[in-house]
């Protein structure tokens, strides 16, 4: 990137977008966070994990969670799902506060996490069939769901015939099926190759625009986080705390084209500034000069 | 490319080799041990240490005696023979003295037995009917006048001339066997005769299968079970054992896999358990449950039981977490996750458990069997195995391992079919079940063409229908 160029400042938005982000800041609280604290005890004494952790999620925001490795981000999420217990902090979906995993907050993993001996209809199935839902029903809505994510001929595959790619839109339709009203995905797309991940964020955009859902998502691929995000959450590491909440200036609907926008640009470069203090670049890559013989790379 | 091309075709790192010369292989790991028996067995100069008698003589004023089939050393081979030698000489010397023993009729007939075994083998008389005199008799006339050569075993030549010997003697007296015609004389006695032999543990492949058809053809003798009933409660023992222990042993390994509670509820107390050897509890079992099958049955339980806990509970907990808690983020309850995510994910894994355990289970059963009153395979295998009878051991053991392989191969082919997304099974175990399950199969294809015929029949005539 040349220096030349004058990037924007982050904040600036045009109109359309601050009106929108006016709307977005009208609609109800979906996901409420405050105080949120984790320590875990570790054989060398407590290590504090997340401190102090407080934002809120708007009704139909797609949120992205952002930081260095070890900020706490994959325990964030774990305790938004329910999967962990926080030593401390309060947690409310719609205003009702929660404890423990339920059907209201689901969750695209990493993993795919698909069940394995369930065809693609039997996963999609099974958030509405332990609801109580009749099999009948439950089927029906599940080919709306595999239809939504585009993979209705592969309804009765097992999961290890599907790619990655088709493995993680099974998760996401499994976790749709069930209606939450909060979707959090923990670095859904972190086991994708790039192409792959490119086209699943256009997709998880198309679904979302049909489909009425918020959604947390953590990534640690800056790139990832501007295209998608309305807000991104960035975490300072050691202890986890929020270091700022970034409003994304990028319009919508987003497209791959405007990577290069200024505003796109300028954001990600704000981020990336705080993700990498130049203080400490030398730090985290370690050059190992002593290593290398050959003396013309040296 | 400069390696010579059978290294490269069969020799490869870490590299699967074609489907065919796997099967190829699968068949050499087979023949190759098959092979080696029979050379050793065959090949006269590769073993053979002992003197296998074919022939036999009793000796005056010693007890010991042998019979054909019976194993000696090769240096102790010719001693008897020259015993028996120097017998006849004296019987010689005293006929010609003309002075000889009288009162031999007794003596005699047993020795016309002598050539019992050389019949046998020739065919000429019953495996069980080695003192059929009026059978014997005659025969001794015809091997004498060379109606009748023997061939498998032969006779040699000094016991051809002592067989002459005999018979001028026996001639001038009766044609046919009459006790009371039988000369008062001695007679002279065959020499022993005997080939070179493996040790009796191992008998030929023929001798093997040879005496395998016949005990399992053969009508058991008057109050012992036939070899198939033998069979058939073998396995039933190991069925009803191996099956009491997964009605145990599956529920309990799962729970304590999944609850910690159970796991510290029963798990220290099996795991001390299992090191207590299950045979050590047989004298027990028999006093509380009685002959009969049942301590049998427990003991094979007891065996088994407490190894599956062990294992279905670390198969259980081996179970990938995140799948639990995705099942969780999906609303799932704690009964939910066990009936619908944990008991089917470890299905597989489950299955190959218990396989192995089927395995252990056969190792037990033998044991089981020798305890209270003897029953089975087991009873026979020991009987037979103290009269050294190892040819008839042999097809006993080879039938207890091949039904064990067997079972195992067609249950890995099942594996394939129960669990399609774990993986396909082996092929060489769906060519075993191919075999195995061929009569199944064309029936059931007997069945789909007679309905394809029925189908195809009421499309042409399609009035048929309606009646």
């Amino acid at each position: 990137m040349s220096a030349t160029l004058e990037l924007p400042d982050y904040r600036a938005q045009t109109p359309e977008v601050a009106a929108r982000f006016a709307r977005l800041r009208e609609r109800p609280v979906a996901l409420e966070v405050r105080n949120l604290t984790k320590i875990f005890d570790s054989a060398r004494g407590p290590v504090t994990a997340l401190r102090d952790v407080s934002f809120s999620v708007h009704k139909r925001e797609l949120m992205c969670v952002i930081g260095p490795s070890g900020c706490g981000k994959s325990t964030l999420v774990r305790i938004l799902a329910g999967l962990e217990t926080s030593t401390s902090g309060e947690l409310r979906v719609y205003g009702e506060p929660v404890s423990g995993p339920g059907p209201d907050r689901g969750m695209v993993f990493q993993g795919y996490t698909l069940f394995p001996w369930l065809t693609v209809k039997q996963n999609v199935m099974f958030g509405p069939l332990v609801a109580g839902r009749p099999d009948l029903f439950a089927e029906s809505e599940a080919r709306e769901w595999i239809d939504l994510v585009g993979l209705s001929k592969f309804e009765n595959a097992y999961p290890h015939q599907l790619s990655g790619g088709m493995k993680q839109r099974v998760a996401i339709a499994r976790a749709l099926a069930n209606q939450p009203r909060v979707l959090f995905m923990d670095e859904p797309f972190g086991a994708l190759d790039a192409q792959t991940r490119c086209k699943m964020q256009s997709y998880l955009l198309d679904i979302w625009k049909n489909v009425d859902i918020t959604i947390v998502f953590i990534t640690h691929d800056l790139d990832e986080a501007v295209f998608l995000s309305d807000r991104i959450l960035v975490l300072d590491a050691n202890p986890g705390r929020v270091h700022e909440v970034v409003e994304v200036p990028v319009p919508r609907p987003r497209s791959e084209a405007q990577i290069f926008d200024p505003s796109f640009m300028a954001t990600r470069k704000h981020i990336d500034g705080i993700m990498h203090p130049p203080g400490q670049e030398q730090k985290e890559t370690p050059v190992m000069r002593l290593a290398v013989s050959d003396p013309d790379v040296v | 490319m400069a390696r010579p091309g059978i290294l490269r075709d069969w020799f490869l790192i870490r590299r699967d080799l074609p489907h065919r010369r796997r099967l190829a292989l699968a068949a050499v790991s087979f023949l190759l041990p098959i092979t080696i028996w029979c050379v050793v067995s065959y090949v006269p100069w590769i073993w053979h240490p002992d003197v296998k008698i074919e022939l036999s003589a009793e000796r005056e004023g010693v007890t010991t005696v042998f019979t054909a089939g019976d194993h000696v050393s090769p240096e102790f081979f010719p001693e008897f023979q020259a015993a028996v030698r120097a017998e006849n000489k004296a019987v010689l010397a005293a006929r010609e003295a003309g002075n000889p023993e009288s009162g031999a009729k007794r003596k005699n007939q047993k020795l016309l037995r002598q050539l019992a075994p050389v019949a046998i083998g020739n065919g000429w008389l019953a495996y069980d009917d080695a003192q059929n005199d009026a059978v014997l008799y005659p025969l001794w006339g015809d091997l004498a006048t060379g109606r009748k050569t023997a061939a498998k075993p032969a006779l040699t030549a000094e016991n051809l001339q002592i067989v002459r010997a005999n018979w001028e003697l026996l001639a001038a007296a009766s044609p046919v066997f009459a006790f009371a015609k039988l000369p008062d004389e001695p007679l002279l006695k065959l020499i022993p005769q005997g080939r070179p032999a493996n040790p009796v543990y191992l008998p030929a492949p023929h001798e093997a299968i040879r005496a395998g058809i016949r005990d399992f053809t053969a009508a058991a003798p008057a109050g012992e079970p036939t070899m198939f009933e033998r069979y058939k409660r073998s396995l039933r023992i190991i069925l009803l054992g191996f099956l009491w222990s997964c009605v145990i042993g599956i529920p309990i390994g799962i729970l304590c896999g999944v609850f910690d509670f159970f796991s510290r509820l029963f798990e220290p107390f099996v795991d001390f358990f299992r090191y207590m050897p299950a045979p050590t509890f047989s004298t027990l079992l028999v006093a509380v449950l009685l002959a009969g099958d049942a301590p049998k049955i427990a003991l094979v339980i007891i065996g088994t039981v407490f190894q599956m806990i062990l294992v279905i509970s670390k198969t259980t907990r081996l179970l990938d977490p995140s799948l639990l808690e995705a099942a969780q983020t999906l609303g799932a309850k704690p009964r939910q996750i066990l009936g619908r995510v944990v008991i089917p994910g470890i299905m597989p894994n489950l299955y190959n458990d218990l396989r192995i355990l089927l395995g252990w289970a056969w190792t037990w059963l033998v044991i089981a069997e020798l305890i209270g009153v003897k029953s089975g395979l087991t009873e026979f295998i020991e009987t037979q195995g103290r009269f050294r009878n190892f040819d008839r051991v042999f097809p006993v053991i080879i039938l207890i391992g091949v039904t064990g392989f067997v079972t195992d191969q067609i249950l890995s082919w099942l594996h394939g079919l129960l669990f399609p997304w774990a993986g396909k099974s082996g092929a060489f175990s769906r060519g075993v079940a191919g075999v195995v399950t061929w009569p199944i199969r064309m029936v059931a294809e007997g069945a789909r063409e007679r309905i394809a015929a029925n189908e195809a029949y009421s499309r042409t005539n399609p009035r048929d229908k309606t009646r």
